[in-house]
């Protein structure tokens, strides 16, 4: 389990990477620089 | 000088950082990619065979398989770090899934859920302090208790903490409750909405306001069907989004009995509580309403999302420790089990509410 105490601090930069991350591969998609992604 | 010396090392943490997510990276694909297989390779045996059975999504194979990993051999250390990046692809896949929502409809369903989910923490918080007096726990454990079962259990936890300068044993109790109750309701909640015959919407929206974690609401509605997951995820986001409010509520309240520090900038302290990845939901939502992206674009975004909630699903299952919460005591969890069946009720009557006279 993580330490409560430092985890505020992590859960800002969290959301931030992961909006990041979200963001380049939607552009990726969006430039056609990927392959179509499957399921 | 100094700086020379210190500047060349940074990469070097970076890269032995990303190289200590690995294997848990690792762990987690091959968990949740196993779960896929098992639910195909039903899928094909029961069709070739002709046999009628219920098809149970990977998400349950995943989790279960985690489960069994995490409570028999247990985590290596290695694994660790990468198995705690299940939240991170969570966060990840719910922006993306923002390319599925039109805006509008994002603002009727969302519009929906904030409607409830006032009226649901409201009716909760109150509910769970009477609870927190009646089982006699500390009042900053019933606060962390109220918060986490109300709004989005244990990052509300991990945010309310250091507002209220709540003790580091309440957290974990109050975690441990949360997290327990979480693996309860993803295998209850699904079972209780069919045998009620709700519709994925509905189901979908009385997952997003019941279920307390964001992993497990997601997990509960996407054991359902895809469509009622898509909707759990925007209602569990509406929740999400009003946790600086609540938890500044509590800020205030221990502050001015002098139990916790004053709160100094209002609007700063909702900023920093606030989950930002709602904002990169609502952004991606908004680039698909604008036509930004083509239709085989759209469902290469929606199968990212996808992938990274299946890394999400195994990660659910790998972090949940069942002796760890047996030896957090009975009575945390016994508040928080009756103020979970409270809530639970509760939502079901205003989604039904909600049904008949807002048309979801």
């Amino acid at each position: 389990m993580s330490n409560p105490a430092n985890s505020s601090q992590h859960t800002i930069s969290l959301d931030a990477y992961a909006v990041l991350l979200a963001l380049i591969l939607a552009l990726l998609v969006r430039l056609n620089l990927v392959p179509p992604i499957k399921w | 000088m100094t700086t020379s010396a210190i500047t060349p090392a940074r990469p070097i943490t970076l890269v032995s950082h990303i190289v200590a997510l690995i294997p848990g990276l690792l762990l987690l694909a091959a968990v949740g990619y196993a779960g896929k297989l098992i639910e195909q390779s039903i899928a094909a045996y029961t069709k070739a065979h002709h046999i009628t059975f219920p098809n149970i999504e990977y998400v349950l194979w995943a989790i279960v398989i985690g489960l069994i990993i995490a409570n028999t051999a247990g985590i290596p250390h290695i694994f660790q770090a990468g198995v705690a990046t299940y939240e991170f692809w969570l966060k990840t896949g719910i922006v993306l899934l923002g390319s599925r929502f039109l805006l509008g409809d994002v603002l009727h369903l969302g519009g929906i859920s904030l409607l409830l989910v006032a009226i649901a923490i409201t009716l909760s918080l109150t509910f769970m302090h009477i609870l927190g007096r009646a089982f006699r726990l500390k009042p900053k454990l019933t606060s962390l208790l109220a918060v986490g079962s109300s709004i989005c259990g244990v990052s509300a936890i991990i945010a309310a903490k250091p507002a209220i300068d709540a003790d580091d044993e309440d957290a974990s109790y109050a975690i441990a409750a949360i997290l327990a109750l979480g693996a309860i309701s993803l295998f209850t909640f699904p079972l209780i909405g069919h045998s009620l015959h709700l519709s994925d919407k509905a189901y979908g929206l009385w997952a997003g306001l019941a279920v307390d974690n964001t992993a497990e609401a997601t997990a509960a509605g996407a054991l359902y069907s895809d469509a009622a997951g898509k909707v759990a995820v925007l209602a569990k986001t509406t929740r999400n989004a009003l946790i600086g409010f609540i938890v500044l509520g509590y800020a205030l309240y221990w502050s001015s009995r002098g139990e916790a520090q004053k709160v100094g900038n209002k609007a700063a302290f909702l900023w920093r509580k606030f989950p930002k990845f709602v904002l990169g939901f609502l952004l991606i939502s908004l680039l698909a309403t604008l036509g930004f992206f083509t239709k085989p674009q759209l469902t290469s975004l929606t199968n990212l999302s996808r992938w990274a909630f299946l890394l999400t699903f195994a990660g659910v299952g790998l972090r949940t420790d069942l002796r760890e919460l047996v030896k957090q005591g009975w009575k945390p969890f016994a508040a928080g089990a009756i103020g979970e069946v409270f809530i639970a009720l509760l939502t079901l009557g205003l989604v039904y509410g909600a049904d008949s006279f807002l048309r979801l």
